[in-house]
């Protein structure tokens, strides 16, 4: 199988992945109590009318007596082309709602991974190279710090030492200030230290192991014996092979991170970002909002496991595409 | 019944079942959810639902108050005359505060909550509201009675504009409004439950128009029911031809405020989703030319620009607060003191109307300790009462932020029978400890068929096992659970109950276990002559239950309405009030009494009726109540305007020193 083929293949195994994701999110909405049926049953019975009549007005106007691969394909149809509906919560179409909250979640998600992929390798390759060190026990008691404090807790905990008492940061996000300036920058300072110090420590750790099997390879030897420098040593002989497993665990933990810890370093900051957005929607039982940010959550660790899978062929040649 | 108590019953919707219901509690919220602690309002019924966000000062969309104003008249010119300075100050800078909570809509017409009400009121007046001393204000009109309540006369001023192009403000639109919406089958305003189809409202003037009610009310404006929001006939008029409900809420007009011209102190610039709202200054603000009640109005608003921030989280809240980000939020109790030592923050100290108490299950499902049901005996409900210690609730919880409660009023309140009090037992205070708790349950034992008792200092079942039962308090509602923690201890130690503590969501607990099905059917014959089509809080006699068994609960404080104290009939009037979950039956005839309150004609004869329910109440113990806590705000200490009160003046008399 030729590289196209490969990546034609992994295409439509995330397409057909997504449909998946997306006849699953139906067949739940379908078999859930509507909540519009109920309000509009609640009105009626309230306003002396008859609430049946008024479930089945609803009904027809929403096309729900329609036999459900009708409904399905108009589904199908309304994911596709961003017909997300509204959301009850916030007044607003839900696709206007998700691409509102992305800007904030990418003006801090972007630096925050850009930060993780550079930091985590290059201080694992370096405890490794330094093993049983001083240098190596500061960073990893610095990457274990940082994986073993709760993101929430440190962030608070930042807040009131540089933003209460020292008065360095400012304690809440400000949506008015423009997007690429220092002042943004300045205000996302403590959001993004605390994602990546939560990020790196996982990534770290496997970075300094996978990396320690290679410090002392026949390879390398060979490296050293032809007089290769330490620093190119470490980025072309051992950061390569590191980067195959390491990429696998980089994108599952920046995926979870994206999804959970986002959420609480959104609260605290005020961010109002994607997360922060999704757990509105789940607690307020905004249905479609519910659904719309899932379905982000869900396309963006489709096209992450994509991208990891295209990595891989590209950072090591001798991994075969026929058995992928 | 009264006249219209069945379509009374029939019409009260969410809205006002949540103005009856704080969630969260007034500190609970504010301490423990963050919820709404803009440093804003409170409220007893009007149109903004309460979550319990009662932390604050302000009182710009018709909030809570005492009750100053003579009801004989309706009219609105008692009281202070406002405020007077030397020199108005400037306008400048920007006003900052902060809440927890988003909001869903800014649409006037289909708003519900109070924090989103606060968000509106920056941008659009109501018609009316509460000064300091309770005293009714007119905003956008003058509302009067010459009739004793039968008729009511809405006077309009006339420098009311919309934004172009809807011009001049008249009372076409306010009747247009009310009949063709509030009063209309297919719109379902939030104030639709305000104007049901039996009030007449006629123009009758350009600037005027009357309401005729069913019968006279003498409280009708502290009902909150004839507070409007201006909005164009002409922006109207598409989705009524249409009977457009959905177009009609999500309206960009509407929802953006964009029509508001001058009749609000700031106008709204833009409405961040989950981040909050701004605003600037209304140069032309209508109330310039009415400064016969505060001078400030003449160059109000004080602020170039506002903004409400939505921080969830309560930590980042109050470190904005302490660090000057922010001018104004509430404050847990627990933070109260600590703010109060710091010079960055001024803390102020407000009553508020909703109270702490113990929900107890008087229905088929309550009671799991054994055979029949002690809670529906008065005696038992007193001995739990007076076996629960309201200073360790009130110093010790609150923080020293409460005060005990005796009966549906707070003490503090015009309506409160200060002149019976010692009709009033004060269960828990000077009525407190384990005699007599214990003697007052053994009188509830004598009345029981079951042999219930006490072996040492246990209470049994007549199976000789200790009586263990299940206590219900709200998840994540922190001052909620301490309260049901100290009481717990309270009870076991006083009366020698086991209890189970269980935290559980509101929403479940509302749904799960506080419903009754609205179609539910008594399993039983009841010997009491009473309706049972009160809808979800009342379905039926106690043999119609919710869904799961409970006892004890602490999820929800309730409403005591110290401004207009008659909605308390929704609790109280007889076993089929519109909210009775408890299953609560009154052994007073509470039914008369309201019914007498109701055709009240003079204020001293509705305070002297109202005494009689309330003496009655504090003896009963339908809830066992508890405290009262207040609400704590902290303000930027430059901001001039906040006041101790139950009321303030409006946020646009506010100025910064």
């Amino acid at each position: 199988m030729g590289m196209a083929q490969y990546i034609s293949a992994r295409i439509v195994y995330a397409v057909v992945v997504s449909m998946i994701i997306v006849t699953a999110s139906f067949l739940l909405l379908y078999f859930s109590p509507n909540p519009n049926i109920q309000a509009a049953a609640q009105q009626a019975a309230l306003g002396g009318e008859n609430p049946e009549e008024a479930v089945e007005r609803v009904k027809e106007a929403r096309g729900l007596n329609d036999p459900i691969h009708v409904q399905y394909m108009q589904f199908v149809e309304n994911v596709y082309t961003l017909d997300w509906g509204w959301s009850e919560t916030r007044s607003e179409p839900v696709t206007d709602a998700i691409v509102s909250s992305f800007k904030y979640t990418a003006q801090y998600s972007v630096p925050w991974t850009v930060l993780s992929v550079l930091i985590a390798p290059t201080l694992g390759i370096y405890s490794a190279s330094r093993m049983y060190t001083w240098k190596d026990h500061l960073a990893t008691g610095f990457a274990f710090f940082g994986y073993a404090i709760p993101n929430f807790f440190f962030a608070i905990l930042l807040v009131l030492v540089f933003g209460v008492w020292f008065e360095i940061f400012p304690i809440t996000y400000d949506t008015t200030v423009p997007i690429l300036s220092l002042e943004n920058a300045w205000q996302l300072v403590l959001p993004v230290f605390v994602l990546v110090t939560g990020s790196i420590g996982g990534t770290m750790r496997v970075a300094r192991n996978e990396s320690a099997e290679f410090m002392n390879a026949d390879f390398m030897k060979t490296a050293k014996a032809k007089g290769v420098k330490p620093t190119r040593r470490y980025t072309h002989h051992v950061l390569r092979p590191t980067l195959v497993p390491l990429s696998t665990s980089l994108v599952s933990a920046l995926f979870a991170l994206f999804v959970g810890a986002s959420v609480l370093v959104e609260e605290v900051f005020a961010i109002p970002g994607l997360g922060r957005l999704l757990v509105q929607s789940i607690i307020s039982q905004d249905t479609s909002l519910v659904l719309g940010t899932t379905l982000v959550f869900t396309f963006v660790g489709v096209v992450g496991n994509l991208v990891e899978d295209l990595v891989f062929t590209m950072i090591d040649p001798r991994i075969s595409y026929d058995d992928r | 019944m009264r006249p219209n108590d069945k379509d009374k019953n029939r019409y009260l919707n969410r809205r006002q079942w949540m103005a009856m219901v704080g969630i969260g509690g007034a500190t609970g919220l504010a301490g423990c959810l963050g919820d709404g602690d803009d440093g804003e309002d409170g409220d007893d019924g009007e149109n903004n639902e309460n979550t319990g966000d009662n932390n604050d000062g302000e009182s710009e969309d018709g909030n809570d108050g005492d009750d100053e104003q003579g009801v004989d008249t309706g009219d609105e010119d008692e009281g202070s005359s406002g405020e007077n300075v030397d020199e108005l100050p400037e306008p400048s800078g920007s006003y900052v505060t902060a809440q927890g909570t988003t909001f869903s809509t800014l649409n006037p017409l289909y708003n519900t909550e109070d924090g989103a009400g606060t968000a509106i009121a920056r941008a659009l007046d109501q018609g009316y509201y509460f000064a300091p001393d309770g005293s009714r204000k007119p905003h956008h009109y003058e509302l009067n009675t010459d009739d004793g309540g039968k008729v009511w006369t809405f006077k309009l001023r006339e420098n009311l504009q919309f934004s172009d192009p809807y011009g001049q403000v008249t009372a076409e639109d306010y009747v247009y409004q009310i009949q063709e919406l509030h009063q209309s089958s297919w719109a379902a305003t939030a104030d639709s439950t305000s104007w049901p189809s039996e009030i007449t409202v006629e123009q009758t003037g350009e600037f005027e128009f009357q309401a005729e009610l069913p019968s006279a009310q003498l409280l009708w404006p502290e009902s909150f029911d004839p507070l409007l929001y201006p909005v164009p006939k002409a922006l109207l008029e598409p989705y009524v031809i249409e009977q457009d409900t959905q177009g009609l809420r999500q309206d960009e007009e509407l929802l953006e405020l964009q029509f508001t011209g001058n009749l609000g102190p700031f106008t709204l610039d833009t409405w961040e989703r989950s981040g909050g709202t701004r605003y600037s200054r209304n140069e032309n603000y209508y109330m310039h030319d009415h400064t016969e009640e505060n001078e400030l109005f003449e160059k109000s608003p004080y602020f170039e620009s506002a903004e409400i921030q939505v921080i969830k989280e309560q930590s980042s809240r109050l470190g904005a607060l302490e660090a000057g980000e922010i001018d104004a939020a509430g404050i847990p109790p627990e933070r109260a003191e600590e703010f109060q030592s710091k010079d960055s923050v001024s803390v102020y100290v407000s009553p508020q109307p909703y109270n702490e108490v113990l929900s107890v299950n008087m229905r088929d499902n309550g009671w799991s300790a054994g055979p029949g049901n002690l809670f529906r005996y008065n005696k038992f409900r007193q001995a739990m009462a007076a076996a629960i210690d309201k200073t360790l609730i009130t110093d010790g919880v609150l923080r020293g932020f409460g005060t005990p409660h005796y009966t549906w009023q707070p003490q503090w309140s015009k309506w409160y029978p200060s002149d019976r009090e010692d009709e009033i037992p004060k269960f828990g205070t000077e009525i407190y400890g384990k005699e007599p708790a214990m003697s007052r349950a053994k009188e509830a034992f004598a009345e029981s068929e079951y042999d219930y008792g006490f072996d040492g200092d246990t209470m049994v079942t007549p199976e000789g096992d200790q009586v263990t039962l299940s206590w219900i308090s709200g998840a994540g509602v922190d001052t909620r659970n301490k309260i049901a923690e100290v009481c717990v201890q309270e009870l076991e130690k006083n009366l020698g109950m086991s209890i189970n503590l269980e935290l559980i969501n509101p929403t479940t607990y509302d749904q799960n276990y506080f419903q009754t099905p609205s179609d539910g059917e008594p399993t039983e014959a009841e010997s009491i002559d009473a309706s049972w089509d009160a809808g979800r809080f009342n379905a039926g006699p106690r043999s119609v239950t919710a869904s799961e068994d409970w006892d004890m609960a602490n999820v929800y404080g309730l409403n005591t309405y110290p401004r207009n104290p008659i909605p308390s009939t929704a609790f109280f009037d007889g076993p089929e009030a519109y909210f009775n979950a408890v299953g609560y039956y009154p052994d007073f005839n509470a039914k008369e009494l309201y019914d007498k309150a109701e055709s009240a004609g003079s204020r001293d004869e509705l305070k002297s009726i109202m005494g009689d329910i309330f003496v009655n109440v504090a003896q009963e113990q339908p809830y066992i109540m508890l405290a009262f806590d207040d609400s704590i705000s902290g303000y930027d200490p430059e901001i001039v305007g906040p006041t101790e009160t139950f009321t303030t003046w409006p946020v646009s008399t506010y100025y910064r020193e």
